[in-house]
């Protein structure tokens, strides 16, 4: 394999969405496609003639940010508030909940309160996952459906079919923060850290992109996060550290396994100059033009600085970083070289 | 001596269109040929962005290629003409950078603020956003919004919950995402009617449910629970001055907690992953703006040189939002191998104050990268700020790309030693910040650039800030 840089391919593609920020939506789009679907209204339904809808209170002052509503969006959120205040709990409240969230699907009071009248029914939850698989893939960016479905599978006390339903939404975004935070949550609920099957797939997930940071720390999920704070294993160790040198071979400029083969080293409590002569491989400072990986660079600054005479050597490798392998980051290479200077000795493990 | 204008792999068109004005574009594309590129040479600004991406690139290319680098390599490939050259036509400052389009933005905003068509329905339950996003966005703009006062105050006393906490409207549960954005404006536009359109005895009853037996704090009853929750509620009661022992009716009283703070910093310490970043919940994996709630509320809880270094470790923390600078964007990415987008500037650059604050570090991160990518990138045209370029501007994008310029323009420092007359109440810590002048040092922004003071924890103005608190102080009892 070969290590020689190289340039970066002109291939174009349609950018990604946005990553997800922990602030909810953002962004309605310009346009939406018109629904061709007949718009539904209550006021003319015998099944709904006993309610009296609650109009939206605007007050007096034209309100900020106001959104001029459908007709048809107005009259059901009237019939919800309406419900809300009557404590409704029954199947015509699952029909409107599905309808208010078929026109804002970002509503958390109308999931909330669909959530609460799924309990009070003790309705069919494997109804509700249908409904929810059949409209996942329109609504992955958003924070409710995921927290609901994770409501709903708790409530169903079993995980069957969630790890294949999760594996396609992550086809369509396989960096979604909310899927794979669902995920975590189905590996602690259901205790699947052990699990041959979950861990055969996240290494299937870093095999396709070595890059995706998301697998990785499934990864560390699943080998570290199950034990609670107790050691992992010697054997699960060397393991893990060989998985990711083997990762880092395939692309040595890829942050992901680098981190987490510290991490490894780390959590095991073993010195870091375990991880020295593979640290070298990539990055020789007496041979600065044959330096293959900032980030090994970075782990040689640690390594040196932690042994008695080696001081030089990490100044000379932050010097490498802050002057010409990762000259955006100079002022904290300095900042870890005036540590350097400082301590006497690194107490810098990053 | 010119240079030749690099090859730019975005097609003539695309790169037109940046140019032209809206109602010329159609004609224009349809009969532009492939010389475009061609086109005289670059000018001297250019040539000295050139070199300046030259000095800043990592000269380490891996040559396997997956989603993840063939999706980074077109971001970079849409970034780099606005980084070299000026393809929006802004005029230019001193040092050869897009001017901030104040009179633009401020315009945006204004339109952000105001009445949405039908299809923004999905925006209902964020509308407490869009206020907070705008009001902010105008204020570090330099716009008085006091002419907003009253209708901040009666949009969320309409958005208020007979039973505490504030919804994306009237009607809605109460969220703490939604609390959050309206306590945040009612304390821009401050003044005493606006203060006390929030119930903050509810509020406390409220914030009491929201309390987990862990420590953290759901958003909603029902709701998720994750870092937002923790951030979220911490700035409203500071900024309320809400009482921190729990509310007789509060669940976690259960488990045996008797403080808003219980089992809080072991709970955000859980949040710090494997990398040193910070997660939504534990077990996560780490992200930028999840990064800015967990330090925010570690500083509520106390000074930042404490809490910080007692929850969480430092080191790797610093490395991992040290990574989150895009090389050679200069803008900042929310995870690893992800893409650069304007609104970190805020999420992530907005930490390194509060970072500086815990380690008496100074000057550790590239604030003059960071001010590249927003003023040459990160401004739309037509007004508003952007994620990058090709995206569409919006309130968020604006309110925190420009967050961000504040951060890398002024000094924020944490004076523990001075007594301010907020000091010695409960959850004061963020109190004892203050801006120290701007940043001289490898500045590119003209003096007509800079943008106005922000707090570092509550993301307003310091003086809003200030005053509200010191109101809720000298009130006795709810
Ligand atoms: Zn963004």
């Amino acid at each position: 394999m070969s290590h020689e840089p190289h340039h970066p391919s002109r291939l174009r593609r349609a950018a990604l969405p946005v990553p997800l920020s922990p602030c909810a939506s953002r962004q309605a789009p310009a346009s939406r496609k018109v629904k061709a679907k007949m718009p539904k209204f209550y006021n003319d339904d015998p099944a709904w003639e006993d309610i009296e809808p609650l109009p939206q209170d605007d007050g007096g002052l034209h309100p900020l940010a106001a959104i001029a509503y459908t007709d048809e969006y107005s009259e059901a959120m009237g019939y919800l508030r309406a419900v809300m205040a009557k404590n409704e709990f029954s199947e015509r409240v699952l029909g409107l909940t599905e309808h208010i969230i078929s026109m804002n699907p970002a509503h958390y009071t109308v999931w909330l309160y669909r959530a609460k009248t799924l309990s009070e029914l003790h309705a069919s939850l494997e109804d509700e996952i249908t409904w929810l698989n059949r409209t996942a893939l329109k609504h992955l960016k958003n924070y409710q459906i995921w927290h609901h479905r994770q409501t709903v599978i708790d409530a169903l006390g079993s995980p069957k079919g969630e790890p294949d339903f999760i594996a396609t939404m992550l086809e369509q975004d396989s960096k979604n923060y909310h899927v794979w935070s669902y995920r975590q949550w189905l590996v602690k609920r259901f205790g699947l850290f052990g699990d041959d099957e979950e861990l055969q797939w996240t290494e299937e997930m870093i095999c396709a992109d070595v890059r995706n940071n998301s697998a990785w720390n499934h990864r560390w999920f699943l080998v570290v996060g199950g034990k609670d704070g107790q050691s992992v294993g010697e054997h699960m160790v060397k393991r893990e550290i060989d998985y990711a040198k083997h990762a880092i071979r395939r692309a040595p400029q890829n942050q992901s396994p680098w981190n987490y083969l510290k991490g490894i080293v780390r959590q095991a409590k073993l010195p870091l100059s375990t991880l020295k002569d593979f640290a070298l491989e990539f990055a020789d400072i007496r041979r600065p033009d044959d330096i293959y990986s900032s980030h090994a660079l970075d782990l040689l600054a640690d390594i040196f600085g932690e042994e008695e005479d080696s001081k030089e050597e990490a100044k000379k490798a932050l010097d490498l970083l802050a002057t010409r392998f990762d000259p955006i980051r100079a002022h904290y290479w300095r900042y870890r070289k005036g540590l350097l200077e400082q301590t006497g000795s690194a107490g810098v493990v990053a | 001596m010119a240079i030749p204008r690099p090859q730019s792999s975005q097609s003539p068109s695309s790169r037109l269109e940046g140019i032209l004005a809206d109602t010329d574009r159609i004609e224009e594309l349809s009969d532009s040929d492939g010389d475009y590129e061609d086109m005289g040479t670059a000018t001297e600004e250019e040539q000295a962005n050139i070199a300046y991406l030259e000095s800043v690139r990592i000269p380490i290319q891996d040559q396997l290629q997956t989603d993840s680098s063939k999706v980074q390599n077109e971001t970079l490939q849409a970034v780099l003409p606005f980084l070299e050259g000026n393809p929006n036509d802004f005029p230019l400052n001193i040092f050869g950078i897009p001017q901030l389009q104040r009179m633009k933005h401020i315009a945006f905003l204004k339109q952000t603020l105001g009445d949405y068509p039908s299809a923004f329905a999905m925006m209902d339950a964020s509308r407490p956003w869009l206020v907070y996003w705008s009001l902010q966005g105008m204020s570090v703009l330099g716009h008085d919004i006091s002419e907003y006062r009253e209708r901040v105050a009666h949009t969320f006393s309409l958005a208020q919950h007979p039973t505490g906490g504030h919804g994306g409207g009237y009607g809605q549960l109460p969220h703490l995402a939604a609390t959050y954005a309206a306590v945040l404006s009612i304390v821009m536009v401050g003044g005493a009617e606006a203060y006390e359109s929030i119930n903050r005895k509810t509020m406390w009853h409220y914030l009491g449910q929201m309390k987990q037996a862990d420590g953290g704090f759901t958003m909603a009853d029902g709701g998720e629970e994750d870092i937002r929750g923790a951030f979220c509620a911490l700035v409203i009661m500071s900024l309320l001055h809400i009482p921190l022992e729990l509310p007789p009716d509060a669940p976690a009283r259960k488990s045996g907690l008797t403080s808003f703070t219980d089992g809080l910093g072991e709970w955000i310490s859980k949040c710090q992953s494997f990398d040193g970043g910070m997660s939504a919940a534990p077990g996560n994996e780490a992200h930028g703006a999840y990064a800015f709630c967990g330090l925010g509320c570690l500083s509520i809880i106390g000074p930042p040189k404490e809490t910080l270094n007692k929850y969480l470790d430092m080191m790797t923390l610093i490395h991992w939002l040290s990574a989150r600078q895009c090389s050679p964007e200069g803008g900042y990415n929310g995870r690893t191998n992800k893409l650069v987008d304007g609104c970190y500037s805020h999420w992530v650059g907005g930490c390194w104050s509060i970072l500086e604050a815990a380690i008496d570090g100074q000057d550790i991160w590239n604030r003059s990268a960071l001010s590249r990518y927003i003023l040459s990138a990160a401004q739309a045209k037509k007004g508003g700020l952007i994620d990058k370029p090709g995206k569409r501007a919006d309130a968020y994008h604006t309110c925190y790309n420009l967050a961000g310029l504040s951060a890398a323009q002024h000094k924020y420092v944490y004076e523990a030693d001075v007594q301010t007359e907020l000091g010695g109440g409960e959850l004061d810590a963020p109190y004892y910040w203050k801006a120290e002048g701007l940043f001289e040092d490898e500045r590119v922004w003209g003096s007509d650039d800079v943008v106005g003071e922000v707090h570092p924890i509550f993301v307003v103005p310091f003086k809003a800030v200030h005053e509200c608190r010191s109101y809720f102080d000298s009130k006795e009892g709810f």
